[in-house]
């Protein structure tokens, strides 16, 4: 049963630890159905391990996850047919072409014959993959496997998205076809939580940035409340998230590297 | 040469049997005394062996014994630097053909700054560490421990060098047949086309089969020693073949022949030498070469329900299967688990021709058919069974992160294994109907056996493979715990012992076998079915402990 109204994802007092290293710690979240979250955070902040969770890809030791109105670990099988997950460097099937590959995704989440097959057609076509869909992976650029990631999350329509990186070695054209591909799907009621390095592409697509530090949840917001947190007006983005993950010392770093 | 580069590469490569080891520490210290506890128990095993030759020797009253050990030695160390190329050309190679399917991550940095030669020599040598290198040890402390005895010193330092070079030139071919495979195949992909993924396939087997073959040809019973009287017979003949020279040195250096000792000396360090450089430039011209896309389709996509799915799969259960089909026809490190049962058939079909020596008599052909029908199946189910979930690899995160159950999982990783098993089954089956002519009571009753082999052990092996599944690819697919594979292993071969036992008496009874205590006479079919009924216990007992253990699998899902 998934509920139409209410959040798309609740996550309450969530926490993960491996051995000594707090991942995730007491997380609360909500993001309503049709928004577009973005995760921020430095290296092993937790990011990550928090799309996991909500996957069920990583078990918290503590905590609820409620997606989309399922309590993740009473129907696991219920929350992954409603969700699409591009990881963040996707191994993928390397023995297996493009086609076969995504051929084979179509069919685990259950894509009629017909559709899977005009949406394979579409989406090779819109990332320029076509001419190359009949070779094996193995052989594919990054980027190419990148966008193979992206398409097999999107072809079995999913009402949640969890993209980590989903931009990483895509070129420009792609890159703009995903965003704006995004966008739509917002519009269509998905909700989109991804995790990104690149500051720019967070503050122009999403509608609310959750910045992590040290498996914390630092400061949640769009980019106003988020300036309002860190106390600097018309300031971007970039400024606001290394005040507020304390790596604005940036000048002395340098200058202490150049001696 | 920078010889700090070579040592450091060395390492590398030694670091990565960590990996092998599935050390998953995240402070990693490694213990010297395990590292060198191979070496050191060879080269005490070694000086123990040399011992117990030379107090042999020199307690031996009867001076004709005394004489023929002394020259049997000598001929002994004679023959040591061909079998040690041999064995280590053997047994790099069988490191090579495991390897190809290694990530290129370990793969040294060819962006830092490191010559090829350094890179070459580093290769060369870390593919002697481990086993080659301990029984270079072994063998060398045990020549120079007896020489001491028979009073043979200098021809026992000799020899050691010539064990020490015999080592190097085989490592160094090995190294030129693994760039010269990769260019080749390469080459073959381009000219195949579509059909490449299939050239592939075949090339491999045939590879692997004739390599096995061979191997296990030499070493069975008297094949080894077939191989010493052929390497000590045949060298002289062969004097000309660079790769026997080593042994020329110590045979002129024996007759006391120094010019003919210092020419073959002088003639092996350049043949080294020349080789070496082969390699690096081969190495130099083809190291970073990447393979050519292979395309396997440019057909207009259409997908259709296929057989599968008419058989009663689901698209999930039919895309799995679809998938692993084409995984155990395109991966390399995958393709062993045909090469086994192709062996099989091969090894008894040779004997049968008399390829081996004297032909197998028409009593023990049927003997054989039993073996062929029985064996190659049942083992490809165990083998099957144990790495069919740990092949995902790091892949595994499809299972995890899409709604596959554990009843589908086990579903359709169990129907892979019993088609290719069966497929395995049915073709030595005809093969050995062919050799063997069994009458048709036996054929089919060996038939249902085997069947039923298939089904209990296939069970057993993948719920095994669920719970002992290892999903390292670095620096090679481990694919199960060796020592979950261990324990089912034995396991499996007692349940098949037990659902083969009501046949016992009914074999005994037909082959004339005299044994102490009286067993029964029981009909052939009588035999079948309580086998059947042993078997489907077994099947059924295990499959539920499979989608158990599956459950489990997909709960505990951490990637």
């Amino acid at each position: 049963m998934i509920s139409s109204n209410g959040s798309a994802l609740k996550l309450r007092g969530v926490s993960k630890r491996y051995e000594d290293i707090v991942a995730v710690d007491n997380i609360d979240l909500n993001v309503e159905h049709g928004e577009i979250l973005g995760l921020l955070g430095p290296n092993g902040s937790g990011k990550t391990t928090t799309l996991k969770i909500v996957l069920g890809l990583v078990k918290p030791d503590s905590g609820s996850v409620n997606v989309l109105g399922i309590e993740a670990t009473n129907d696991p099988i219920a929350v992954k047919k409603q969700v699409g997950y591009v990881p963040e460097s996707p191994r993928l099937y390397e023995f297996l072409t493009g086609l076969e590959y995504l051929d084979f995704i179509g069919d685990i989440y259950g894509v009629a014959l017909s559709e899977k097959q005009t949406r394979i057609k579409e989406y090779l076509e819109a990332l320029e993959l076509e001419g190359r869909e009949g070779d094996m992976i193995s052989s594919y650029s990054e980027g190419m496997k990148q966008k193979i990631a992206l398409i097999s999350a999107f072809l079995h329509k999913p009402k949640l998205l969890l993209l980590d990186e989903p931009l990483s070695g895509l070129d420009p054209r792609s890159a703009r076809i995903v965003k704006d591909l995004l966008q739509k799907l917002t519009s269509q009621g998905v909700t989109t939580i991804m995790s990104t390095h690149i500051l720019e592409i967070a503050q122009a697509m999403c509608d609310r940035i959750a910045i992590m530090y040290e498996g914390r949840l630092l400061a949640l917001g769009n980019m106003e409340e988020l300036r309002q947190k860190a106390r600097l007006p018309g300031s971007d983005l970039e400024d606001i998230f290394l005040k507020l993950t304390g790596t604005d010392d940036i000048r002395e770093v340098v200058e202490a590297l150049l001696k | 040469m920078n010889w700090k580069n070579v040592l450091l590469l060395i390492s590398v490569d030694i670091k990565a049997g960590r990996l092998i080891r599935g050390q998953r520490l995240r402070r990693y210290r490694e213990s010297r005394v395990f590292q060198y506890l191979l070496y050191g128990g060879a080269c005490l095993l070694g000086v123990l062996i040399g011992l117990a030759a030379g107090l042999f020797y020199s307690g031996v009253p009867d001076p004709n014994v005394k004489t023929l050990f002394y020259e049997g030695c000598r001929y002994l160390f004679l023959s040591f630097p061909t079998l040690i190329l041999i064995f280590n050309l053997v047994f790099t190679m069988m490191s090579q053909i495991q390897r190809m399917g290694v990530k290129s991550s370990i793969q040294p940095p060819y962006w830092l700054p490191i010559t090829w030669e350094e890179h070459t020599l580093a290769s060369t040598l870390a593919n002697l560490i481990g086993i080659p290198l301990a029984f270079l040890i072994l063998s060398s402390s045990a020549i120079a421990i007896v020489s001491i005895y028979l009073e043979q010193v200098p021809l026992a330092a000799l020899t050691v060098f010539a064990l020490l070079a015999s080592a190097f030139l085989a490592s160094t071919t090995t190294e030129i047949f693994r760039v010269l495979q990769v260019r080749l195949v390469g080459a073959v992909y381009k000219s195949t086309g579509k059909a490449a993924v299939w050239v592939r396939f075949l090339g491999t087997m045939l590879f692997l089969v004739v390599f096995y073959v061979v191997w296990f040809a030499f070493t069975s019973g008297t094949g080894s020693i077939a191989l010493i009287e052929a390497v000590a017979g045949a060298q002289q003949v062969v004097w000309f073949v660079p790769y026997v020279w080593l042994r020329m040195v110590l045979a002129a250096f024996v007759s006391g022949l120094p010019a003919q000792t210092v020419i073959f000396s002088l003639a092996s360090l350049l043949f080294i030498l020349i080789l070496f450089y082969v390699a690096v430039r081969l190495n130099a011209r083809f190291g970073l070469y990447e393979l050519p896309a292979i395309t396997v389709s440019r057909r207009v996509y259409a997908p259709k329900i296929g057989f599968l799915g008419r058989l009663g799969f689901s698209s999930l259960e039919a895309a799995v299967i679809r998938k692993d089909l084409k995984a155990f026809t395109r991966r390399r490190e995958l393709m062993y688990v045909f090469v086994m049962p192709l062996v099989f058939i091969l090894m008894p079909l040779m004997q049968y021709l008399g390829i081996y020596g004297r032909p197998v008599p028409l009593e023990d052909s049927r003997f054989l058919f039993a073996l062929m029908l029985l064996i190659p199946g049942a083992m490809m189910a165990v083998m099957m069974g144990l790495m069919i979930i740990g092949e995902e690899g790091e892949s595994v995160w499809h299972f995890f992160s899409s709604p596959v159950t554990a009843r589908s999982l086990v579903k359709c990783k169990y129907a892979l294994i019993i088609i290719f098993s069966c497929v395995a089954t049915l073709i030595c089956g005809v093969i050995g109907i062919l050799i063997a002519r069994p009458s048709l009571d036996i054929a089919v009753a060996l038939f249902i056996e085997s069947v039923l082999l298939i089904f209990a052990l296939g069970a057993v092996s993948l719920g095994a493979g669920i719970t002992g599944a290892d999903f390292t690819e670095i620096p090679r697919p481990k694919m199960v715990r060796p020592l979950t594979a261990f324990v089912y292993m034995l396991l499996c071969l007692v349940l098949a012992l037990a659902i083969l036992s009501p046949l016992v008496p009914y074999a005994i009874t037909m082959m004339n076998l005299s044994v102490l205590v009286s067993l029964p006479r029981i009909d052939l079919y009588v035999a079948v079915s309580i086998s059947v009924v042993i078997a489907l216990v077994i099947t059924f007992v295990f499959y539920k402990i499979a989608l158990k253990n599956a459950e489990e699998f997909l709960m505990k899902a951490e990637i």
